[in-house]
Formats: structure tokens, sequence, C-alpha cells
């Protein structure tokens, strides 16, 4: 027992030792801004708090979401552009989705520079966020405006958050969101406590926050929020990594089993919701489905073809012209590389009036 | 309840703490719970199936040990037989074989119409089968005596550690140890538990950190070239991490509860050839078939091309064992051939593996006999592998250039994590192949050893950020 017990307090002492020269070499090389990928590999498990603080402390860092898509920020400036713009300068084509449509808009206006785009982008936003600024950017558009509404496959588990914070660990971008939930025919929206910047910054509101991430949000979990304490070690930090996309994994799986989020009945309903405004107010309704890489997301078109169909809202899959299955078609950040894009593009443009 | 589930440690640390307070009887009882616990959490329903297979193989072994007619026992031994070949004909080959008819009625314009069978393959039954099967042949050939205590007996089929994916145990090893009282000891704790750190280490970090790679060129319609020969690479080492790891793992939990389990895998990529690979792969399974097969067939007995048959029909068998399809028949076909051809070539030759000592240049010629071999064995690992005949013929036809693929790769990189993994299983394996030892750090200075397994924890940290999943053999 003795020999047992040395042996473990040495491993002990033995892995406090490698920790330590881990933190310090960390230290140095994001100091010296080396070894970036090492140095983001492991912050990646510091907790959601530890991450959004160190963004504050370093606004100016690559990579920071901290004032990223928050939704009146987002809505105020769209209400100046829309303001600014010449109504008589013919449609707009106004998209509410992520960096995928936002790629697919840039290969759009390269091969027409005569189109004319308004984009409403939040980083991997689910269809909660793209919907929600649909509805809340209704006054910034016109009768003849085509309005795309983007739903990323990889997104879909996270219409139970109410943040990128709780379900993107890695990426926490702090920004809102509603989620809504089937009410009679139509949806309930429940909106977030916290919808600013600034209100993210508030302590004061930080309770109500959590407490409402608590009730409400399938994905806020201790893992991701407590201990922050442990963001000090490396070594904790990856255990962090761990069991936090454990976690996620696993609520994402109950979600898209339908076990903690009614997906299946809310997607179709926000698509109908979606193009009945879109042509109560003389525009264009088009939805982007946009399926991601992994092969365990749920097959987006399989999901709103019956929506689709009923409702005649003309719709790009882009699973239908590029084979999500392919790892040809992807770049190494999982986006789609540039020329498949220019494809999905193609096929945007052939279903504009 | 997967050994890489947090569940699973905190199930083992009840059944730990459990089998500490209880006196030898009692900790076998409760080590029979806790396995028809675990067997149950996959799906309840199947425990029905362990249940019959495990009273028919104690009733027929009870028999059998009473038995003194030849035809009897030849009688009784039958009964075992089909109704564990039943159990694996019902439940593995029945939908495979129904629609390999259909399929085959189709070519010739008969469409029998039948409704496709929706049969659940219970987790481990080919594992649990071919256990209790050894018990009975061993009574039925009098190398064992039945045993009398039908729960001891259940907790040979059922013990938790290797149900689901083995080693497949003999139970004149197993049984002794559960009937005859065993030894806790602080060293067992050690041993076992460096082995779950191996076993962790082998399975989340490079197994899971490799799948993704893999899967993205399986799944994908119009792979590259370089990709097909990167992924053919990559998932033999994937599955012999994720076997060998789960191995590594039920071992390890195995011997801290004082239970000796025997060793599946030892070092089979430092094989030069395929008599030596199957000495070291999944050899709980290779000498089971073996003994049980190939001998009985005759083995080597009857001249160079019965020899020849016997090893295929053992190989064919074999790969119909690891699962209903037909790529798995025509791996079997694959392995059998190189065993055959092996023979026909190089005959029979004496064991060679761990701590032999050779020369510089005698080294040099094993390590490109070794490159070479695994470049077959890795080809057979691309049938085991594929999809679909289709799929086999397609990435046959690119791997030698005789349909043309896109040129550059698109494999998506596997992290950082898993060329560490690998770099430390490599000199991990390369030094018990050396040296002939596999505990080779316990000779070292405690420092020394506390140093290594702090190692392995942080690396074990490092790669388990990667998604996991069941380990492939699950599903055989």
């Amino acid at each position: 027992m003795r020999q047992t017990l040395r042996t473990f307090l040495l491993t002990l002492a033995a892995l406090a030792l490698i920790d330590l020269a881990a933190a310090g070499a960390l230290g140095w090389a994001a100091g010296a801004g080396r070894l970036g990928g090492l140095v983001a590999y492991f912050d990646y498990g510091r907790s959601v708090p530890g991450k959004l603080a160190a963004w504050d402390e370093a606004p100016d860092a690559p990579g920071n979401l901290a004032d990223i898509a928050w939704r009146p920020a987002q809505l105020a400036a769209s209400a100046e552009g829309f303001a600014a713009e010449d109504p008589g300068a013919g449609p707009v084509l106004r998209a509410y989705g992520m960096s995928f449509t936002s790629n697919i808009l840039a290969e759009a206006e390269a091969l027409d520079p005569a189109l004319s785009v308004d984009r409403h982008d939040g980083p991997s936003a689910p269809p909660n966020f793209t919907f929600a600024q649909f509805l809340d950017d209704r006054p910034n558009r016109r009768a003849g405006d085509v309005v795309v509404l983007g739903i990323l496959s990889s997104s879909l588990p996270a219409m139970a958050a109410l943040s990128n914070q709780t379900w993107a660990f890695e990426q926490p971008a702090p920004f809102t969101y509603p989620v809504f939930l089937p009410e009679g025919d139509g949806l309930a929206r429940i909106e977030p406590v916290i919808e600013t910047a600034d209100e993210a910054r508030d302590p004061a509101l930080a309770g109500a926050w959590r407490a409402q991430l608590r009730e409400v949000d399938a994905f806020h979990a201790p893992v991701t929020f407590g201990a922050t304490w442990a963001d000090a070690s490396p070594f904790l930090r990856l255990v962090r990594r761990s069991l936090a996309k454990r976690h996620i994994a696993r609520v994402e799986r109950r979600i898209e089993a339908g076990e903690l989020y009614p997906v299946a009945e809310v997607l179709p309903r926000m698509i109908a919701a979606f193009a009945a405004m879109a042509r109560e107010d003389g525009q264009v309704p088009v939805v982007l489905l946009i399926q991601g890489r992994d092969g365990s997301d749920l097959d987006l078109l399989a999901l709103t073809a019956p929506v689709l169909e009923r409702e005649g809202i003309p719709y790009l899959a882009t699973a239908e012209i590029a084979s999500p299955s392919d790892p040809a078609n992807f770049a190494a950040d999982s986006h789609y590389r540039p020329e498949v894009d220019r494809r999905f593009a193609e096929a945007l443009l052939r279903l504009l009036p | 309840m997967l050994f890489t589930d947090l569940t699973f440690w905190a199930f083992f640390a009840v059944v730990g703490a459990l089998y500490v307070a209880l006196p030898h009887r009692a900790q076998n009882r409760m080590l029979l719970i806790a396995s028809y616990v675990f067997y149950g959490a996959w799906d309840w329903r199947f425990l029905g199936l362990i249940l019959f297979s495990t009273l028919v193989d104690y009733l027929v072994g009870l028999r059998l040990g009473a038995e003194e007619r030849p035809a009897h026992r030849k009688r009784l031994l039958g009964v075992s037989l089909a109704c564990n070949l039943g159990l694996l004909a019902v439940f593995k080959y029945l939908g495979f074989f129904a629609e390999s008819f259909e399929a085959l009625a189709g070519l010739f314009g008969y469409a029998p119409g039948w409704v496709t069978l929706q049969i659940v393959l219970p987790v481990g039954i080919s594992f649990y089968t071919f256990q209790t099967l050894s018990y009975t042949i061993d009574v039925y050939r009098r190398d064992l005596r039945p045993t009398r205590d039908f729960l001891d007996f259940a907790l040979f089929v059922a013990f938790f550690p290797q149900l689901v994916a083995g080693p497949i145990e003999r139970a004149r090893t197993l049984l002794p140890n559960i009937e005859l009282p065993r030894q806790l000891s602080w060293e067992a704790l050690r041993r076992g538990t460096v082995l779950c750190l191996l076993g962790l280490i082998k399975k989340v970090v490079i197994a899971d950190g490799i799948a993704p790679s893999v899967d993205a060129i399986y799944a994908s319609p119009d792979p590259a070239r370089i990709d097909i020969l990167f992924a053919t690479w990559l998932f033999a080492i994937q599955i012999y991490c994720d076997f060998s790891g789960y191995t590594d793992i039920a071992r390890g939990v195995a011997k801290i509860l004082g239970f000796e389990l025997m060793r599946n895998f030892a070092q089979p990529y430092f094989a030069a050839d395929p008599q030596e690979f199957w000495r070291r792969w999944h050899i709980s399974l290779s000498s089971w078939l073996r003994d049980y097969l190939y001998i009985p067939l005759g083995g080597s007995r009857g001249g160079r091309w019965r020899t020849y048959r016997n090893l295929m029909l053992t190989m064919l068998l074999g790969g119909l064992w690891h699962g209903a399809a037909w790529n798995f028949v025509l791996w079997g076909a694959w392995q059998g051939g190189l065993l055959a051809v092996h023979r026909a070539f190089a005959g029979r030759h004496g064991r060679v593996g761990e701590g032999e000592r050779r020369g510089a240049l005698a080294w040099g010629w094993r390590l490109v006999k070794i490159a070479a071999f695994f470049q077959l064995v890795a080809y057979g690992w691309l049938l085991f592998r594929a999809g679909s005949f289709a799929q086999i013929a397609e990435f046959t036809g690119r791997l030698a250039g005789a349909i043309p693929a896109p040129g550059p790769g698109a494999m998506p990189a596997p992290p950082l994590a898993v060329l560490l993994g690998m770099g430390f299983l490599l000199l991990w394996d390369g030094w018990i192949e050396l040296s002939g030892d596999m505990r080779f750090y316990a000779r070292w200075p405690v420092w020394l050893r506390a140093a290594l397994y702090a190692g392995m924890v942080y690396l074990f940290a490092f790669g388990a950020t990667t998604a996991t999943s069941a380990f492939i053999y699950f599903q055989f």
C-alpha cells in the first residue's frame, strides 16, 4: 500500500510539474505570438465566463466575438442602412444567416455585380436567430425585395438555446436570441434576459441571465460555466473541454432525437411563417438549406421538404448541388470551398425573379 | 454503457466498493448482478438470450459430466451447438441470408417479396456464444469438469469486463478464477490502472481521433487515390487501437478485481507474415478457431491441399463470425488466402515474437518484411471496412490506378493528439517487442514510472476532446 500511495503521490506531483511547464510554455507562446494553434487548443477549454473575460481584456485579439451579432445593434445598423438606401434603386436581396450564407452571397455578388445584398449574420447562427432577425427587421424591407432565410444543419440543435455561449463551447459568442416553442398553430417566443453587449457585462443582470439559461436553455451546464478557477491549469482546461464537448454532443443527440426540443415541429412552422410574412409584404421568400459536413446532422431537406412543397417556397438545398459527404467540397475550417459556394451562388441566382 | 463513458466508471466505482466489502461468494453474486445490469443497460430485452444460453450450456455440461455413452454425449453436444449456433443464426445471420437470397433471386428475375427482417443484433452475442460453446466442447472432450454452481457459471458467461467484446475466455482459465477466492492487491490495482489508461489512450486519443478522417473517405463519392491509401493505413491503426484498447480496459478492470483475462493482442503490426499475424491479432478468437474448428477439420494433418482447405474454411468462418455481410466473408477469404499462400511458399516456421534477439542486418530485413506485410493486412482492412462490393471494387481500382481519381487529397487531417498518441504507442509496443516484457516500465525507478503515468494522463486529456464513438467490435 505504501508503495502504491507513493507512486500515486509522485504521479500527482509529476502531473503538476508537467502542467506548470505547459502553463509556462503556453504563456510564453501566447506572449510571443507563436504556436497559435496549440495555444488556442488549450484555450478552447477555458470556462465560458473565462473566455468572455479574456475577450473583454483584449478587445482587438483575433477571434474575439464579444461584440459580434448582438441583435438590437444589428437591427439598428439595418435601419440606418435602409434609411440610406435609394428606394428607386431596385430590389435588395436581404439575407438572414451565418458565414455559410455570407460566403454564398459573396460569390453571387461576384457573379452578378448588379446584385444588391443586405446581410444579417451571426456566427453559426441557429434558425431562431435568423428567424428572429427576419421578424424584427420587417420595417427595413420593401416590397419586391428577396428575403433569404439561411438554415445550417449543424446549428439546428441550438434552437433549444438562447446563445452560442451554451452550445458553441469553443467559440462562445455571447450574442443572444429567442427560443421559439409551438403554441397553438403558431410559435411562442421566449426572449433572452440579455440582448446587448452592455447588458452582458452588467453584473446586476448576471444572476437573472444564469437563472434563465438554467430554465430555458437545454445546453446550459455547470461544466461549461462553473469552476472558473480551473482555467489557470492547462490540464484542467483539457479536462473541461472534453467534458463540455461530451455534454454538448449528448444534448445535441437528444434534441435530434426529438427528446428535449421539438425541432421537427418548430422548424417547419418557422419556414411557413417566414414565407407568409414575406409574401404578405410583397417580397420573395427563399430558403437556403445548408447541410454541413457532419454526417450525423439532421437531414435538412428531409425535415423541411413537406412545408417547402406545401407552401410552394423557393429553396436551395446545398445537398442537392454538392454532396456533404464529399470531403473535397470543404475547406479545412469546415466551410464549403469557394468553387462550391460559386455553384450554390449560381443556383441561387437562378432562383431570383 | 461504454468504457469511455463516465457512467461506466461510476458504475465500476460502485461495483469496486461493494466488491471490497464482500466475502468471496457474495462477490461472485454481486458481480453477476452487476454484469446483468451492465448488459441490460444496452438493451434489457437481450438478457433473456444470455440467460437461455447460460442455462442450456450449464445443463448440457452437467449431463455431459454424468453421461458415459458416446452417442448420448454426442447428442448433448448437438443440443448445445444447435441452441448457441441457432441463436447466432437467428439474431445475426437470418436477415443477411434472407437478403442475400432475395438479391440472388432478383438476378434471375424472381422477386420473392419477403418482408425485410428487422432483427436487432444483440450486442456481444458472438463473443459470449463462443465462450459458452468452448465450455461445452471442453466438457465433451473431457478437458474440463463441469461446474455444479449455476451462478458461478452464469458469471463465467456474463462477466461484464469482457462480455461484449472479449477476450473470449476459456472456462478452464476463467472458471477457477471465479470459483476460488481472489487476492486483491495494490499491485493488481496499479497494473490494472495502467492497462485501463493505456486502453483509453488507444481508444479515445487514437481510434476516435482517426475515425472522422477515415469515415470521411469511406463516405466520399469521389475519393482521391492518396486519400484511399491514407484511409486504408489509418483504418488499420484505428481498428487495432479500438479493439485492443477495449481489451486493455477489460483486462485492466478485471485485474483490479483480481481476475486474469488472457492477452488478446501482441503487437500484431510487428508481424512479418500471416501466420505470425494470427498469433498476435485477436488471440482469443484465433486460438478458439484453431482449437475448435481448424484442428477438428484436420488441421495440417491431411496433406498440403487439405491444409489449405482447412485454413480457408477456418478463416472464411472467422470472417463470417465478425458480421453478417459479404465483405467480412471476403476479408476471411483474403486472410485464408494469405495463410495458404504463405504456407505453400514458406512452410511452417517456429514461433517468432517479442524479445527475440537479432543482429542489425536481421532487424533491417525484418523491418522490410513487416512494412511489406502491413500493406497486405491493411488491404484486408479495406475489405473489412468497405460498405459494399461496389466500394471495394472502386477503391481497389483507384488504388491500383485502374480507375481515374481526382488528384489532390481532401481527407480531413487527424488532430495533433492522434500523432502524439501514435508516437507514444509505437514506442510502447516497440519497447515490448524488443524487450519481450509487457511490463518493461516496472523495473524503472519509481520517479520515472510516476513521470510515465503522469505523461499518459496528460496525453489522454490532450486527446480526449475528440468525439467518442462506440467500439467497432461491439457490432460483432
